[in-house]
């Protein structure tokens, strides 16, 4: 006969409030297999855990029930206490009578009546828990870093620092990211470069990280502790390791009018390049699709002229397969373009700035390469149109972002910065010009960055006009501006010399792939979810996995930084035990019953189960049937639901639990 | 004036005028970021065409004839209630009276008369008898501002009261009061102050 | 105790429609034996307008002025509020900017004097003599009289100018009048402007922003109203009864001078305060508290 004892909290006026609580544990005391039952202000604080640990010395309780808030945020807690005082911790259930009931009722009979029927539940349901032996699964000590951007870097260094190898991807032919891009940085207007850099070549040195630059993650598979990865290197058709990095093979070739991705395509670079001098590594690729040797079999000028023989073009796409225990996502940002979008899709373009057809109405991120000293017109601000200096200059801000029709409610959270740090270099280089702002707020909220915002107001004359621009032209020339002054109330038309749009952020280009592929959930823009938006801000509801920078959301480069470093500390910890213990929710089969179908096995998401013979004591076949694996098990219970012949069970939610649950209504 | 839409360029915008309201206020203009808190407390708010938030506004763009146009500075009462509270600094008490003492000479400024009729009758008042005499004032400005009845009622009652004063009374200082006026026209017509 | 002397600067307004609180500062200054030598051949601070239109001139005029009571012994007395404003803003101008400074010493011919203490009757009641003198020199208590001290713009803005008490939540009026013995009444209108500079070109204006001081000032309950300078008394008394018309209302608010109120607490009689000249009649209150 069980002795169950069941706490039904107050939680603070939460409960109480609107549930009786004092009446739930008179009744509840009456049913059978309850020995104790009684109530309290705070369950979760020390002297409620403490009540509850005396109770079931005292009463010599067998199993415990806690009428609280959700499982999902004190279970924990309370298996902990209850596992102090001496018993399982998986003879306590949380009946949760706060979100479930209290929060949304408003009559206290009915929400009282309701609070007693579902702790009934959980009792019946208690009774038939199992006493369950914790699991335990090893951890690899190594982690992946998804994304070689300012996140990536840091959060790679940050675990290689602390011992542990890491394995460092990049998509593009160099690491460095939308940093590397910029010219100088608010609010202390650092050059980006400069302090860059030397972060790059650290990744590149580090004897515990190992470099995959033009390589993208292929799958996924395993779980905490024990994923196994493959990732896809593509063809560089350089080898890296003959490769010096002299540069000849890119001063000789051939092919010298493609557009520069790195350079927003305002550049010119070689088939056979480095997207930008300090590249990392410095070793070049062949842009295949605009190389005169892959298109017709003629040119191998490269070849020719490569001393150590380190180009080839026989190179192909390989398959590595990395065995690592934590993930970091740091893949970044993209910037919102306002091209012509295909009909139907939910972010639509600006058709009334131009749909990037006006040649001098550029993104930020073209003003930055054009700004930047390493840049394309080595840091003149000069129009992509004639290549003239233009006099007069016009900010946009808030374009796509905050703007629902368009597709985006976010605000994208850097463009006000930026934007005031271009009106500052546009100025410290253009002395005779103006610079002009349009603005619908300006969102400064972080260090030094309000003060940084104004004094591109009060020293650096930038001429801010709070309203939206409604529309932009070619006339001649010039682009003409038609905006308004809300705070004078009165259009305002400017003709401009150049138009730079404040575009919003987006995540970066197959985010949601990537998340399918690492089984981590992501929201309506792309952008990864956190596992808590404030407690658990850089975890992913997937174990394991952790995030980092723009991916999760627009961000700044301290506040990357910060996020990256915060990843690397949760890798850490994870990496700080050998074993990890995992919760033994977990599928068993009954193989006795199991007829061998493996229906379970084409529902599982997570891989965990396994064919498995039974042989007789002379070693003869018997049959063949299902295995759970326990370490890889998610406690999903799509197998129990699956089973036809009901031979799947998760502990904890047994046929025979969920039937006793019912029948105690 | 002022609904007309502003066509913003750098030659529309006056920044020399905005300097010298600068000068003369002793405050930077581009210090505002139209919080609007002065417009709040105004006591004259409501009898001006552009709150004051909007004259700073209208300055930071360099767009002074559309302030002096209006009557909004001649409704200043000087109050300084303005200036007393605002975040930033911006004493824009200082940047009403610079504006009044530009508008003297700026084209196309209000003909906001009364005030700056009484102002110029205060100012001759004190050039002639070193001091100010009411009634002499208030007469003189009925007179000229074609208001024979104004404050009619008034009168009587102050002179029984003993308020008012029909004689002035001599003042030793009179040529230094006169010497400080011809100074000043004369330091202007150099180009020595503002 | 140290003999207090002052300057004394009446302001043009003194000599003409606020003779009461002339004659009420020279009689409440003697009764407390306060030294008071007006500066001779003193002259119009140019108050409001010359600020308003030329900076210079009203700064020049402000220099001048505190050239000529550097010349008489004392710290500077000032009654009126605007005069004491403009000699106040003039300092700290001068004291700030160096072209202005040079500007006006050519103006005025002779050097800037930024050093003399320009202060404010209430200020020299209640820092100079302070209140414990004034309470112990209190005769007469105004005991039960309810008073709104009206501040209005100038005494106390903007906030680092004049520096006689906060700028938003001045209490010196208050303390000076209650220890002559008088209840305060809190209120809500005791900073807004009464539009004193509008007097003589936009006499609506000032009706309407009077108006909603005085209804103010009554609905808190106060028996009279106390002010410190002579341009918002001319508005709150002398344009009383025509605000009573225009807006159909009735306040008969004594306006008085915070020097008529605190001599009475002295002992002062009527005829050397100067009671008889103001416009809303002060007589029955008085009877009826029992101070005359």
């Amino acid at each position: 006969m069980s002795r169950i004892g069941v706490f039904i909290c107050h939680c603070g006026e939460n409960i109480s409030r609107t549930v009786d609580v004092e009446r739930v544990a008179a009744e509840i005391g009456k049913l059978s297999g309850v020995a104790f039952a009684t109530d309290y202000k705070y369950m979760c604080s020390d002297p409620g855990q403490n009540l509850l640990k005396k109770a079931i010395q005292e009463q010599k309780l067998t199993h415990v029930v806690v009428a609280a808030c959700s499982p999902r945020m004190h279970e924990k807690t309370f298996r902990k206490a209850v596992e102090a005082a001496g018993l399982n911790p998986f003879l306590c259930e949380m009946a949760n009578i706060r979100e479930h009931c209290s929060w949304v009722h408003e009559n206290r009979e009915e929400a009282t009546v309701k609070a007693i029927d579902i702790v009934s539940m959980m009792v019946e349901r208690v009774k038939k828990n199992r006493i369950l032996p914790g699991i335990t699964v090893p951890v690899t000590k190594r982690s992946l870093v998804i994304g070689g951007g300012i996140a990536g870097i840091q959060a790679a260094l940050d675990i290689a620092d602390c011992g542990h190898e890491v394995i460092l991807v990049e998509r593009e032919p160099s690491i460095g990211g939308h940093m590397a891009q910029l010219s100088e940085t608010f609010p202390t207007l650092d050059c980006s470069q400069c302090i860059m850099t030397p972060k790059m070549v650290d990744v590149a040195n580090h004897p515990k990280i190992k470099l995959y630059t033009y390589s993208e993650i292929e799958l996924v598979e395993g779980y905490i502790g024990n994923f196994q990865v493959t990732i896809k290197k593509k063809a560089r058709s350089v080898d890296e390791d003959k490769c010096t990095g002299c540069g000849v093979c890119m001063t000789k070739c051939p092919q010298k009018k493609i557009p520069n991705k790195f350079d927003q395509n305002i550049g010119m670079r070689t088939a056979i390049y480095v997207p930008f001098p300090q590249a990392v590594p410095n070793t070049p690729v062949i842009d295949r699709d605009n190389c005169t040797w892959f298109k017709t079999g003629k040119c191998g000028v490269c070849k020719k002229v490569c001393g150590p023989g380190a180009v080839d073009f026989e190179q192909q796409d390989t398959l590595v397969v990395e065995a690592v225990g934590a993930i970091v996502v740091a893949t970044g940002f993209d910037l919102y373009s306002i091209d012509e979008k295909p009909k139907g899709s939910p972010i639509k373009g600006y058709g009334e700035f131009g749909h990037g057809k006006i040649p001098d109405v550029i993104d930020g991120m073209t003003f930055e390469r054009l700004a930047s000293a390493s840049g394309p017109t080595g840091g003149k601000i000069l129009r992509p149109s004639d290549g003239k200096e233009p006099k007069q200059i016009v900010f946009i801000q808030c374009v796509g972002s905050r703007a629902r029709e368009k597709g985006i409610s976010y605000c994208s959270k850097v463009c006000c910065m930026y934007t005031a740090k271009h009106t500052m270099l546009y100025h410290h280089k253009v002395h005779d010009g103006q610079a002009y702002v349009f603005f619908m707020d300006a969102r400064t909220p972080g260090k030094s960055y309000d003060e940084f915002w104004r004094r591109s107001i009060e020293e650096e004359e930038a001429v801010y006009i709070r309203g939206m621009v409604s529309r932009l032209y070619q006339k001649g020339d010039k682009i003409v501006v038609m905006g308004s002054d809300i705070a004078v109330g009165v259009q305002v038309e400017i003709e401009t010399d150049m138009v730079v749009l404040a575009t919003a952020v987006q995540p970066q280009k197959g985010a949601d792939l990537l998340a399918q592929k690492l089984g981590i959930s992501y929201d309506k823009y792309n952008f990864y979810s956190e596992a808590h938006a404030k407690l658990r801000p850089v975890e992913c509801a997937t174990a394991g996995i952790y995030l980092a920078g723009a991916c999760q959301g627009p961000k700044d480069i301290p506040e990357t930084v910060s996020q990256a470093s915060a990843a690397a500390a949760k890798v850490m910890t994870l990496f700080s035990k050998d074993k990890l213990e995992r919760e033994p929710i977990v599928a068993r089969v009954r193989e006795a019953g199991c007829v061998g179908c493996f229906a379970c096995k084409k529902v599982c998401a997570y891989g965990a189960v396994e064919e498995k013979e039974i042989r007789d004591r002379q070693g003869n076949l018997i049959k063949v049937v299902a295995y759970v694996n326990p370490g890889v098990c998610a406690g999903c219970g799509t197998c129990q639901a699956t089973c036809p012949s009901k031979c799947v069970e998760l502990d904890g939610y047994t046929d025979e639990q969920i039937i006793a649950m019912i029948e105690a209504l | 004036m002022k609904k007309k839409k502003m066509v913003i360029s750098q030659e529309t915008m006056d920044v020399d005028f905005v300097r010298k309201v600068e000068a003369l206020s002793g405050t930077s203009v581009r210090r505002c970021f139209q919080c609007g808190k002065c417009s709040a407390g105004c006591p004259m708010a409501t009898f001006m065409e552009h709150p004051p938030n909007r004259v700073v506004r209208l300055l930071q763009l360099g767009q002074w004839q559309r302030v002096l146009a209006g009557r909004s500075i001649w409704y200043c009462a000087s109050c300084e209630t303005c200036t007393t509270r605002c975040p930033n600094k911006v004493d824009l008490a200082s940047i009403m009276d610079a504006l009044r003492k530009l508008s003297w000479d700026a084209e196309g400024a209000s003909k906001e008369s009364y005030v700056q009729l009484a102002n110029k009758l205060f100012l001759q008042n004190i050039r002639t008898y070193g001091r100010q005499y009411e009634m002499r004032l208030a007469a003189v400005f009925n007179v000229k501002s074609g208001q024979f009845l104004k404050d009619l009622m008034l009168g009587p009652k102050l002179l029984a009261k003993g308020k008012l004063k029909m004689f002035h009374s001599k003042n030793k200082n009179m040529p230094e009061i006169e010497k400080i006026f011809t100074r000043i026209e004369e330091m202007r017509k150099k180009g020595e102050a503002l | 105790m140290k003999e207090l002397n002052y300057s004394y600067y009446p302001g043009c307004s003194l000599h003409a429609s606020a003779g009461e609180y002339d004659l009420s500062t020279r009689e409440l200054f003697k009764a407390l034996r306060i030294g008071l030598t007006e500066i001779p051949d003193w002259f119009c601070c140019g108050a409001t307008p010359a600020h308003n239109v030329d900076e210079l001139l009203s700064l020049s005029l402000c220099a001048k002025n505190l050239e000529l009571a550097d010349k008489v012994e004392g710290d500077m007395a000032v009654a009126c509020a605007s005069c004491f404003s403009r000699l106040k803003t003039a300092q700290h101008v001068l004291g700030e900017s160096d072209v202005k400074r040079k500007q006006v010493e050519k103006a005025i011919d002779a050097p800037v004097k930024l050093d003399s203490n320009v202060k404010h009757l209430l200020e020299i009641l209640a820092k100079d003599l302070g209140l414990e003198r004034l309470a112990a020199a209190v005769n007469k208590p105004l005991s039960g009289l309810k008073v709104a001290c009206y501040y209005g713009c100038l005494l106390t803005r903007p906030a680092d100018v004049p520096n006689l008490d906060c700028a938003e939540a001045p209490t010196i009026m208050e303390r000076v009048i209650e220890a002559a013995g008088a209840e305060t009444v809190a209120w809500t209108h005791r900073l807004e402007c009464c539009g004193a500079n509008f007097t003589l070109s936009r006499p609506g204006v000032v009706l309407q922003l009077t108006n909603a001081i005085l209804e103010s000032a009554k609905a808190a309950g106060a028996d009279c109203i106390m002010v410190g300078c002579p341009l918002c008394h001319g508005n709150l008394d002398i344009r009383q009864k025509e605000i009573e018309g225009v807006y159909s209302t009735s306040y008969g608010l004594p306006v008085f001078y915070l020097t008529q109120l605190v001599g009475l607490s002295v002992g002062l009689g009527a005829d050397k305060l100067g009671l008889d000249a103001m416009m809303v009649n002060p007589m029955p209150l008085l009877k009826e508290k029992g101070f005359l």
